[in-house]
């Protein structure tokens, strides 16, 4: 690494930019008569004007005097700038080399051009270089002959999936999609209680696929799970088949391309994928979460890889689910639910509300068991054909929940243990009351999918919802 | 050794001293810790009766490595 | 060489940790592997035996040579007979 000039003047210039070209006959005249020294960013044959230009195509020079703008002219004293402009500008330029009557047959001044040293990617190779990144995690060596997929697996990182290779400068662009500083803790994740910086949440974020502008949403959705209210210890070390499922609402979802739409649920969004999938590794990795350890569900369900998606706000109407539970419209948020699974709500011939109501509420009632109740919350995803049909009577959100309560009213001597020659259920003592399916506010709709097919979908609950489990938390999405 | 811990099977390796450094350097280049008993070397010039003594005198430090 | 960033709560060493061991030995299956370098296999009869005194069940394996890793059929075969291994004799 070359030695930055004691005294004297300093250029910093390209090829690639007419403003530097112009000021070619001045660099010449200030070498010969002051011993200017040129670093080229580009071109070591640039300018020819300067007998001697020193190659500064690694940009090491240019990263240490912190050139933004070319071209640059710097004078040094006693190894110390102390006086510096950038662009071409006559006064300027005289008053820092010290020389009158510079450029003569220049204009008065022209703008410069963008330094190379701070194009995206180059400013993070030289950040990684010079050790300037700030970034505190322990790095990890993986040997030359080391494949770094199987490292990776190896260290027990993985969901099963493979990952993408946290290096130094991927975690540097990824903390580009956030203005949060990357020491803020977001909150301790359970197990082990690990404080989650936005860094580390950034490396999963790189594992998991997203890109940089994902990253808000993933810190909202961390955000989310760590409310004590959504009790995520309790949520992972259940014997139960649930994890967080994240619904995005608000400018967002466009913003990053999420599908609210065709396949919602399923594969092939990158935003979708990555940003649910960002959440499960910093579950696994951050907090130690892992199955069969502290994780210790029976089954689980294939929502545990990745269980996100944008809910369908336009032509909606009803108001999105953020919007529901208190923020304004348009704002940008996550909502996270102890979920799991998709069970499938066919209705392709009702025309009537309380017909499709109908249909929707008998499919509640058999969630996790025809004689369990109250059983758990639930997340409704309406499918937009279903939503036409309110939409034509005129529902509101209000009234569809209304209605399914009601519908959820369940005789108690149909739950008390035995009945139906089912051994599970309740106590007798049920006989002759009114046990409703779901406690109140255990119900959330939300409105997603493809624009054909009278298809939607009951995500089931945790058994512990409500004050003493889990109860669905909201964030909002800040940069 | 590292194979077979890869696939879910805890392992104890059994080498002589002359493997010390050899199992450090392999460990080290490897990211592992595995798990080692060492036993005196040679073992080439043992007879087998020596060799079975050594086998009863290392047995206990060998199963308390595949145990928790 | 690839530097990456851990991901983790860098709770544990950078070395991959151990496999955690069961708190006992009964009714599991022990299996005995011969790394094949010279006189391993005196060493691991013995211990073969005295396995089989306490009661608990082994099985004896061999490497077809100790140059190389053993082949994946092996592999295989021994991780799905049985729970723990002990190999050797290394030198």
């Amino acid at each position: 690494m070359s030695v930055a000039p004691q005294d004297g003047l300093i250029a910093v210039v390209k090829r690639d930019c007419p403003t530097c070209e112009l000021t070619a006959p001045v660099l010449g005249e200030l070498a010969a008569r002051t011993g200017l020294q040129v670093y080229t960013q580009d071109d070591p044959d640039f300018p020819e004007t300067v007998p001697t230009r020193i190659d500064d195509t690694g940009l090491d020079m240019s990263h240490r005097l912190k050139i933004e703008v070319v071209p640059t002219l710097i004078r040094m004293a006693e190894g110390r700038e102390i006086d510096r402009t950038y662009g071409w500008d006559r006064g300027e330029w005289e008053r820092v080399a010290g020389i009158a009557g510079l450029g003569a047959d220049l204009p008065e001044s022209r703008p410069g051009c963008g330094a190379k040293n701070i194009e995206p990617g180059v400013i993070e190779r030289l950040k990684i270089r010079f050790n300037e990144t700030g970034l505190k995690s322990r790095r990890i060596a993986i040997g030359e002959d080391e494949d770094d997929q199987e490292a990776m697996y190896e260290r027990g990182w993985s969901d099963g999936l493979p990952l993408v290779p946290p290096t130094e400068e991927r975690v540097l662009k990824m903390l580009d999609g956030t203005a949060r500083d990357p020491q803020e803790v977001i909150g301790l994740v359970p197990p082990i209680l690990a404080p989650a910086t936005v860094e580390k949440i950034a490396i999963n974020a790189v594992m998991a696929g997203c890109k940089p502008e994902y990253l808000p949403a993933v810190l909202a959705a961390v955000e989310a799970v760590l409310d004590e209210k959504f009790a995520m210890h309790g949520v992972l070390a259940t014997t139960m088949f649930v994890g967080p499922v994240v619904i995005v609402n608000g400018t967002i979802r466009r913003r990053i391309g999420m599908n609210a739409k065709g396949n919602a649920l399923g594969q092939g969004n990158r935003a979708n994928a990555a940003i649910g999938r960002a959440l499960q590794l910093v579950i696994r990795n951050i907090g130690g979460g892992r199955p069969q350890e502290v994780d210790r569900a029976t089954l689980g369900n294939p929502g545990k890889y990745t269980y996100c998606f944008a809910e369908d706000e336009e032509g909606s109407c009803w108001e999105p689910l953020s919007v529901e539970r208190g923020l304004t419209p348009g704002q940008s948020a996550v909502t996270v639910f102890a979920g799991f699974g998709l069970q499938g709500v066919v209705d392709q011939k009702s025309r009537e509300p309380e017909s499709l109501c109908r249909s929707f509420a008998e499919s509640l009632k058999v969630m996790f068991n025809v004689k369990s109740a109250p059983s758990a919350d639930a997340l409704i995803v309406i499918c937009p054909e279903h939503e036409r049909t309110f939409r034509n009577a005129g529902w509101s959100k209000a009234r569809v929940y209304e209605e399914l309560y009601k519908l959820c009213e369940i005789p108690g001597e149909d739950l008390v243990a035995g009945a139906k020659g089912i051994a599970e259920g309740g106590p007798a003592s049920r006989a002759g009351t009114m046990v409703n399916k779901f406690r109140p506010g255990g119900l959330m709709i939300v409105r997603a999918g493809g624009g054909a097919g009278m298809f939607s979908g009951i995500i089931g609950g945790w058994s512990s919802s409500g004050p003493r489990g889990s109860t669905p938390i909201t964030k909002e999405v800040r940069n | 050794m590292a194979n077979l811990e890869a696939r879910g099977i805890p392992t104890v390796g059994v080498a002589t001293t002359e493997f010390i450094q050899g199992a450090e350097a392999q460990a080290k280049a490897l990211g592992t810790d595995p798990a080692l008993v060492f036993i005196p070397h040679p073992v080439q010039d043992r007879t087998d009766d020596e060799l079975r003594a050594l086998a009863d005198e290392h047995f206990d430090a060998i199963i308390k490595l595949l145990l928790k | 060489m690839t530097i990456l960033l851990d991901p983790t709560s860098e709770q544990s060493p950078t070395l991959r940790p151990r496999l955690e061991r069961p708190e006992r030995l009964d009714g599991l299956t022990i299996g005995i592997l011969d790394i094949a370098k010279a006189r391993g296999d005196v060493f691991l009869k013995r211990l073969g035996e005295r396995l089989g005194e306490r009661g608990i069940a082994f099985k004896h394996y061999a490497k077809p040579t100790n140059t190389r890793p053993a082949p994946l059929p092996l592999q295989q075969q021994i991780a799905t007979e049985v729970n723990l291994v002990i190999e050797g004799l290394s030198d």
